[in-house]
Formats: structure tokens, C-alpha cells, sequence
């Protein structure tokens, strides 16, 4: 049997079948499944209320007007879905590893990163996505940007890597689990961050700018992918770059979360 | 006599276990001071761009200063409220641990109450206490140092009993619905904003200011702040402040424990 | 100490077999680095600041083969190692030192290669999906083992054959009993047909009828299949009925490598007596039985002063005497016991492997 036959179509196939036990049994749970959806509307009505009411009493940020901010707002939640919808078991690394049921990952013959994220699929992650397509649709359409063929390739492709930006820092931030035991205060505050993508990294001084862009970078999930379409004039070198450091951003965070996985040794006994 | 030494000795047993416990997740304590020094630079930029884009210097009241300090001190205390409660209380739930709980020979809530506040104590001195001093030397000492630090501190600790009423309530959900995650985000979500965590109250417009000021939420992040930062305050408003926290802390109290009680005829453990 | 230099020089001398070994353990050594923990609410907070490790050798020099089909009992008492020795003989440790080769490959080296031809079953843990029919796991584990169709078939026919898995299968792990999981684990483990499977305390928290299912399970598929079975555990019960060799290890030293019988042989001296005496009235209380091994136990120490490795204890409704028949005969004991107390029934045995590996942990000389 073609065991050494591990390529994209097994693992494909494989995503298809864990992700499928996941669905089913969160659907089981009926009464928190629709409370979750009802949580996920609650959840994006309130942080779409806080930029609202902000922006109520302030018009503009440093030459950033509502649209602008709100087209930066929209794709943000569209890069960050993703994250939420395909790499939600990172939240549970901390428990499992904690309590050792980690270990039975460790013996499967297939890709433990793979196998750990097929697990869950988070369906809240597609409340965000709805909303974050409202958002930028209006957005857009109210900066009266074009839209052709050749733009709607270059937002799918922006989108996509943006998304492997927070995808990276998860990875990351969860990855510390495997050697210290209480970090989930750190997955939280890696969450965090994402909140603040959606504002332009212009309004920072020259350090925090380039902490925000190479060391934390949520630069990458809005601010530059977004300059395409709303700034073109301005273009820095990073908005073109940006395909090639997602995919460099992932990789590294992939080494380092199986670097963990792989030295972890499960609990006594 | 005897009984009442007895019990608080259990108490104290308790919060001084949730103590050592606190000590031990030395790692996760730094982290929070890193987290909500990070938060500080990111919210001082922020809203130094927002202000500077604003015609005057005071909005809604408060000016630069007391927005940075507001919003920073909001999420160094949401760090403090963190206990894990709800996260704890839905895993038991789901393994069915929680039997193990009902059997101990004490009030379930009131045994985790004093086991959390323990690592509440410690939370506050190792996370908190910095950060307020990081807070107070960046904005150039705009805090005043009188006593509306002990109306402070007594009033973060009626507002620790009301979150942790709140995150009974939802962990008691979780009886029903035998997961947390859902409402869990949606309850952190909406008591951030409802409190003005995310966005200070001031800045609310009138309508929803007003629905506002009738929920609990606002007493847990708001009450607490504005003791600390309006410096126009009198002993008597600091007593009515204190005195509207204490009534909604015991609102709390009853409707969190009601619906304990009723929930536990609803029991349903996993089987097998 | 003396007893392990004793025992650990009784390995198993090459019986001719040109087989390779399955497994291949060579000096294999593990150390850890710990923290030195102080005690109470001070020291906790000093510790907070402290730098201060030792170092835990957890795995000491261990050397073994394993040859294809057996089933090898791994016994030790708590924190013995062994938990330690089976992680590195999966992968998921890296030895400190030594060479270990698992089917011809470094585990830690080559850990998906190697997790291919292994099986794993934890005793409490389960490996399946928890919210799904156990049906359904096991054809998700095979197309992650890449079994073919032919083989899941026949093995899925044979598991139902053996223990009615067929309709069990159909229940989701959730609600299953403890028993129930453990099996349908034993089950998934053997599905690839692997060449070795690792099972760590696979009867713990079963009752009786259940452990005997699941020791009838075990042993048909190590004969069918050939199947390396590595037994983990601390039920003696396990031992007896399956494991034909035992390895002995404690503090991280091994102690003991051979067979069941060669143990027993070097107990061969010591005889179990069982005895139930005379009852008035309504029988003895458990109290009761207690406090008449006691006394035996007094007076038979004092007029057998040479008989140093006499043990009584209570099991059941009977009172067990253990004595070395080197230190003491049968017959006098048995006579002072009868001038003690009457004696109705009476039970003479070998000594039981579970008072051999007793006395082994406790550190006795045979």
C-alpha cells in the first residue's frame, strides 16, 4: 500500500473527514451552536458599535477620513476569517497540553500541525467574514474605488496573504504553551492585536512602526494590502512585498509551533 | 461560636491555596505586564492621533490624558477580572467533573469565590499595581494620589464580586447549553463596551449612554475608574458611587445564586 | 543495591534465534532538569526568582531486545521510568545517550515514518473521536494509516468475530463505558496491522469480566498477527495471563529481564499457604481477620525466629501466609498454626507473581 504517498490530495482528503467529526459534533450541541452564531452577530455589532461611536465624536484620524478607515475596518475582518475559521484548536493547546491529551497527536503518521488544526473549524469565523464583505462592499463603494477583473485578483491575493500574517502570530503566541505552562494570557493578548489592524500604522512613532510591521505584524493585515486600492500613489516597497513575507511569516511560525509539538512528552505517569 | 471560627479558617485556607496557585504561574503574570504595557504604547498612539485630528482638546470630557489612563487601567483591570471562571466552570461541566465540585462540603459558589480570590489578590500586586505605576509616570502623574485610592481599592473589589457573579451566571449556562465557547466571547464583548472598557462612556452618545447607565456592566470598569480619575469628586459623591456599586454587587449576588439554584435541579452529567 | 547486580545479570541467553529484534534498546539513558521547589507560601515566592536545578536521571543504562510476536510485561513501581522508556521507544522522547531502533528506525529520528507500523493505547485516554460513532473513527484512521480496502475489511470482520465490535462500534465513544473505550482503542490500535503496539495500563479502572475480555482480545491478536505487544502495567493479573517475559525496572535501573517461570524459580522456595479457620457464630468480620493475621503473625514469628521473610496477610476470607521453605518447613508451620487456631480449609500454592514482584520492589533477596 502506498504508504510514503502523502501529498496534497491525502491531506486534503484527510482535512475533509477530521473537519466533518468536528462539525457534526458541534452541531449535536443545537442549543450552543446557535448561541455561538447569535454571540458571533453580538460580537461584531458591538466592535463595529466602538468604532462607530468613536468616530462619532472624532471625524478623521491624521488625514484618514470614515470610509477610508471603514474600507481598512472591512478588510481587516476579511483577513483575519482565516485565522478565526481554520486555526481555531490553537485555543485549546494550552489545556491539552496542560492536561497531556496532546500526546495522542504525536503518534499519528500524518503532519501534527495539520492534524491538530483539522480538527476544529470555528463556523463563527463566517459571521465575520459576511460582515467584513458588507463592510468593504459599502466601503468601496462609497470611496467610488474601480473594480475590474485585474483589482478583483489583486484583493483575493492581498487578502490571502494578510491572512497569513495573524495566522503567524497564533501559531506563535500558542506555540509558547509547549514550554510554559500558563500562557494563555498570551494568546489573549496576541488576539488582541488584531483589533488594532484596522487602524493606519502611520499614526505611530518610527520604533512602534517598525514593531508593528516586522515583529507583530499587523501592519500587514490591513494597512499595507489596503494602500493597493486606496492609496495608490503612495505604494511603500512592503505592499508588494507583502505575499512574500506572509508566506515567510507562516513558515516560521510553522517551525516553531512544531519545534514545541515535537519535544513535548506528555504528563508523568 | 466555634462554627463561625471554623468556617472562616476553611476561607482563608482557600485564598491562601488560590494564592500559592497564583504564585506559580509566574510566567503568565509577566506576560500581562508586557501585554498592558504594549496596550499602553498602542492606545497612547492611537489616541494621541485621534485627538490630534480633533478641534478641541477635550472631548466628552476627558482630555487626552484621561482617555489614555481610562482605557489602559480598563483592560489592566479586565486582566485582573480574568479569572478563567466560566472557561473553568465549562470544562467541568463537559467532563463531568462538576459532580466532584457539588459533593464538597461547602457552597460551590462560595468556594470558588475564595479560591479565585486568592489569585485575585496576587493578580492585582503583580499586574495590576505595575501597570498603575507605569500609567501614573507615563502620563506625568496625572492620577491624583489621595484618598481616592482607597475608595478605589474597595471599589474594584465590589466590582470583582459583581464580574464574578456575571461569570457565574454564564458558567451556569453553560449547564444548558454544555459549551461555553459562544457565550462566553459574546458575554466579554458586550460587557467590555457596555462598561466602557473598550470605549469610554463619555464618548457614548446620549440614547445609548442612558441604557447604559441602567445595565451592571458599568459598575464593574466604570465606577472603579472614575473614583480613581475625577478629581472633582466629594466624600459624599465617592459614598453614592460606592453605595450604587454595592446595591448592584448584591442585585448580582441573588440573581447569580437564583439561577444556580434552579439550575441544579437541571443537572445533567455525562454519561457513561 | 545487591538484588539488582543479581538479577540484571540474568539476561536471556541467545537461544539460537537468528531473528532480528524488533525493538533494540542499547545503554539507553534519560535525564531531566528540575526545579528545586521550596516549601510554603515564602518559599513559594522565592522560588519565583530561583535558578536553582538538579538534575533527575530518570531512564539509567538500559539495555534490551525484543524479538518479533512477543508480549513483554513492563513492570515497575510508580515513577519507576517506565513511562520514560516507552516515550523513547515512541518517539516522543530523544535519550540522553544510547542507540534505540524500533523496526529498524530511530523513533525521535523518524517519528510519522516510525508511527506508521506502531499502535498505542493508553489506559484512561482515548485516541478516538470523542463525539463520533467509533465507526466512524476508525475509517478516518484508515485513510490516515492508508490502509487498504481488502485488509480494513478483513480485520473489521475479524475484530466482530472476536468481540461482537460490530455492533458496539455503532456507539459514539461519549457514551460509552470505560470498558467499551478501552476496547474499541485496542481495536483502533490493531486496525493498521502494526508491527509493534505499545499498551500502557490498558485494563486500569475495568471489572473483572471486562479485564478478561480484554486479555482474551490481546492475546489472539499477538498470535494471529505476530503483533509485538509492549504490556505496561500494574495489575499482576495482566501479567499472568499474558506476558511470558517480564522487565523489571526501578529508579530507572533495569532490574529484572527474563521469563515469568525463571522468576518463580527464584522463588521457588516460597510456598503460599491459605487458611480458614474455624468460624464461630457468624464468621469473621473483616476486623476479625484482621486482628487473627496479627496475632499469627506474632506467634508464629516468635517460635520461628529464622523465619524472617514470613508475611500474613488477609485476602478475602482467607488468611495468606507467605514462608520461605529455606528459612522454615511447611509442616511446622502449618502444625503451630493448627495449636493456634483450628484450621477448617486450607489452600497450598506457588508464590504468586504478584508477592514476587513485591518482594522485588521491595528490594528482598530471593
Amino acid at each position: 500500500m502506498s504508504k510514503s504517498k502523502r501529498g496534497l490530495r491525502f491531506y486534503l482528503h484527510i482535512y475533509k473527514l477530521i473537519l466533518a467529526q468536528d462539525l457534526k459534533s458541534k452541531m449535536s450541541y443545537r442549543a450552543d451552536f446557535i448561541i455561538s452564531i447569535i454571540g458571533m452577530l453580538f460580537t461584531n455589532i458591538s466592535n463595529f458599535l466602538a468604532f462607530w461611536i468613536i468616530f462619532q465624536k472624532f471625524p478623521s484620524v491624521m488625514g484618514w477620513n470614515y470610509y477610508e478607515m471603514l474600507f481598512l475596518y472591512g478588510f481587516s475582518l476579511l483577513a483575519l476569517t482565516p485565522v478565526q475559521c481554520f486555526f481555531d484548536n490553537n485555543w485549546n493547546l494550552m489545556g491539552q497540553v496542560f492536561s497531556g491529551d496532546f500526546i495522542k497527536y504525536c503518534f499519528r503518521p500524518i503532519n501534527l500541525f495539520f492534524y491538530y488544526m483539522s480538527e476544529v473549524f470555528d463556523l463563527k469565523g463566517l459571521g465575520q467574514f459576511l460582515f467584513g464583505v458588507g463592510i468593504l462592499s459599502f466601503a468601496w463603494y462609497k470611496l467610488a474605488l474601480p473594480f475590474t477583473f485585474i483589482v478583483a485578483i489583486k484583493l483575493v491575493v492581498s487578502l490571502f496573504s494578510a491572512s497569513l500574517f495573524m495566522i503567524a502570530l497564533m501559531n506563535v503566541a500558542a506555540a509558547i504553551n509547549f514550554w510554559i505552562i500558563d500562557s494563555r494570557g498570551i494568546m489573549i493578548f496576541a488576539f488582541k492585536f488584531k483589533d488594532y489592524a484596522k487602524y493606519p500604522i502611520t499614526i505611530f512613532q518610527s520604533v512602534f512602526q517598525f514593531i508593528f510591521t516586522f515583529i507583530i505584524p499587523i501592519a500587514f493585515i490591513a494597512y499595507y494590502p489596503s494602500m493597493f486600492f486606496i492609496r495608490p500613489n503612495e505604494l511603500s516597497i512592503l505592499t508588494y512585498l507583502s505575499p512574500i513575507l506572509g508566506v515567510l511569516y507562516f513558515y516560521l511560525s510553522y517551525k516553531l509551533w512544531m519545534k514545541g509539538a515535537m519535544s513535548y512528552s506528555g504528563t508523568g505517569s | 461560636m466555634s462554627k463561625i471560627k471554623f468556617s472562616s479558617k476553611r476561607y482563608w485556607a482557600l485564598t491562601r491555596g488560590g494564592i500559592m496557585e497564583g504564585l506559580s504561574f509566574r510566567t503568565s503574570y509577566f506576560i500581562t505586564i508586557i501585554g498592558n504595557f504594549l496596550y499602553l504604547i498602542v492606545i497612547y498612539f492611537l489616541w494621541k492621533a485621534i485627538y490630534a485630528s480633533s478641534p478641541s482638546k477635550t472631548v466628552g470630557g476627558m482630555t487626552f490624558y484621561d482617555t489614555l489612563i481610562y482605557l489602559v487601567l480598563a483592560a489592566a483591570l479586565f486582566n485582573l477580572m480574568n479569572s478563567f471562571l466560566i472557561f473553568e466552570m465549562g470544562r467541568d461541566i463537559q467532563s463531568g467533573k462538576i459532580i466532584l465540585n457539588l459533593l464538597k462540603p461547602m457552597d460551590f459558589q462560595v468556594y470558588m469565590f475564595f479560591q479565585k480570590s486568592g489569585g485575585f489578590v496576587i493578580s492585582f500586586l503583580m499586574t495590576f499595581l505595575p501597570t498603575f505605576l507605569l500609567v501614573y509616570f507615563f502620563t506625568k502623574g496625572s492620577i491624583d494620589l489621595g484618598v481616592n485610592l482607597l475608595y478605589f481599592i474597595i471599589s474594584i473589589f465590589i466590582a470583582m464580586v459583581i464580574n464574578y457573579c456575571i461569570d457565574l451566571f454564564v458558567g451556569t449556562i453553560a449547564l444548558y447549553t454544555h459549551s461555553i465557547w459562544g457565550i462566553n466571547i459574546m458575554k466579554e464583548v458586550v460587557v467590555l463596551l457596555l462598561s466602557g472598557a473598550t470605549v469610554p462612556l463619555a464618548f457614548f452618545p446620549e440614547t445609548l449612554r442612558t441604557v447604559v447607565n441602567y445595565l451592571p456592566f458599568q459598575a464593574i470598569y466604570n465606577t472603579p475608574l472614575h473614583i480613581l480619575t475625577d478629581s472633582t469628586l466629594v466624600t459624599k459623591n465617592y459614598f453614592w458611587l460606592l453605595g450604587l456599586q454595592l446595591m448592584w454587587a448584591i442585585i448580582m449576588i441573588a440573581f447569580s445564586r437564583c439561577f444556580w439554584k434552579f439550575s441544579q435541579k437541571v443537572i445533567t452529567v455525562n454519561g457513561g | 543495591m545487591d538484588t539488582c547486580i543479581i538479577f540484571a545479570s540474568i539476561q536471556p541467553k541467545g537461544n539460537g534465534e537468528k531473528l532480528k529484534p524488533i525493538i533494540q534498546i542499547e545503554n539507553i539513558s534519560k535525564e531531566f532538569k528540575v526545579l528545586n521547589r521550596r516549601e510554603g507560601l515564602k518559599g513559594t515566592i522565592c522560588d519565583l526568582f530561583s535558578k536553582d536545578y538538579r538534575v533527575l536521571r530518570a531512564v539509567n543504562n538500559i539495555t534490551m531486545d525484543i524479538q518479533p510476536g512477543e508480549i513483554v510485561g513492563y513492570l515497575g513501581p510508580n515513577g519507576a521510568g517506565k513511562s520514560t522508556t516507552i516515550k523513547m521507544m515512541t518517539g516522543v522522547l530523544e535519550p540522553t545517550s544510547g542507540k534505540i531502533l524500533v523496526n529498524g528506525r530511530i523513533p525521535y529520528k523518524n517519528r510519522t515514518k516510525n508511527a506508521e507500523n506502531i499502535g498505542v493505547v493508553f489506559g484512561q485516554r482515548t485516541q478516538l473521536w470523542w463525539a463520533l460513532p467509533a465507526i466512524e473513527s476508525f475509517r478516518i484512521l484508515k485513510d490516515i494509516y492508508c490502509i487498504d480496502d481488502i485488509t480494513y475489511k478483513n480485520n473489521l470482520e475479524y475484530f466482530d468475530a472476536l468481540v461482537g465490535s460490530s455492533e458496539l462500534s455503532h456507539k459514539t465513544v461519549r457514551q460509552m463505558s470505560l470498558g467499551q473505550r478501552t476496547l474499541c482503542d485496542i481495536l483502533a490500535a490493531f486496525l493498521h496491522n502494526p508491527s509493534v503496539v505499545f499498551l500502557d495500563e490498558p485494563t486500569i479502572g475495568l471489572d473483572v469480566s471486562m479485564k478478561g475480555k480484554i486479555r482474551e482480545l490481546i492475546k489472539t491478536l499477538n498470535k494471529e498477527k505476530n503483533t509485538t505487544v509492549i504490556l505496561t502495567t500494574h495489575d499482576m493479573g495482566d501479567v499472568d495471563a499474558l506476558c511470558k517475559r517480564i522487565v523489571i525496572i526501578d529508579k530507572g535501573n533495569m532490574i529484572y529481564d527474563n521469563t515469568i517461570e525463571n522468576l518463580r524459580t527464584y522463588f521457588g522456595a516460597y510456598r503460599t499457604i491459605k487458611l480458614m479457620f474455624s468460624k464461630e457464630a457468624n464468621g469473621y468480620s473483616k476486623d476479625g481477620l484482621d486482628q487473627i493475621a496479627t496475632d499469627l503473625k506474632d506467634v508464629l514469628r516468635t517460635n520461628f525466629i529464622k523465619a524472617v521473610s514470613l508475611t500474613v496477610t488477609v485476602e478475602d476470607e482467607w488468611i495468606v501466609l507467605l514462608i520461605n521453605e529455606d528459612e522454615v518447613s511447611m509442616m511446622q508451620v502449618i502444625n503451630c498454626v493448627q495449636e493456634y487456631k483450628k484450621i477448617i480449609d486450607m489452600k497450598l500454592e506457588e508464590i504468586s507473581t504478584e508477592s514476587v514482584i513485591k518482594k522485588i520492589y521491595e528490594g528482598e533477596i530471593g
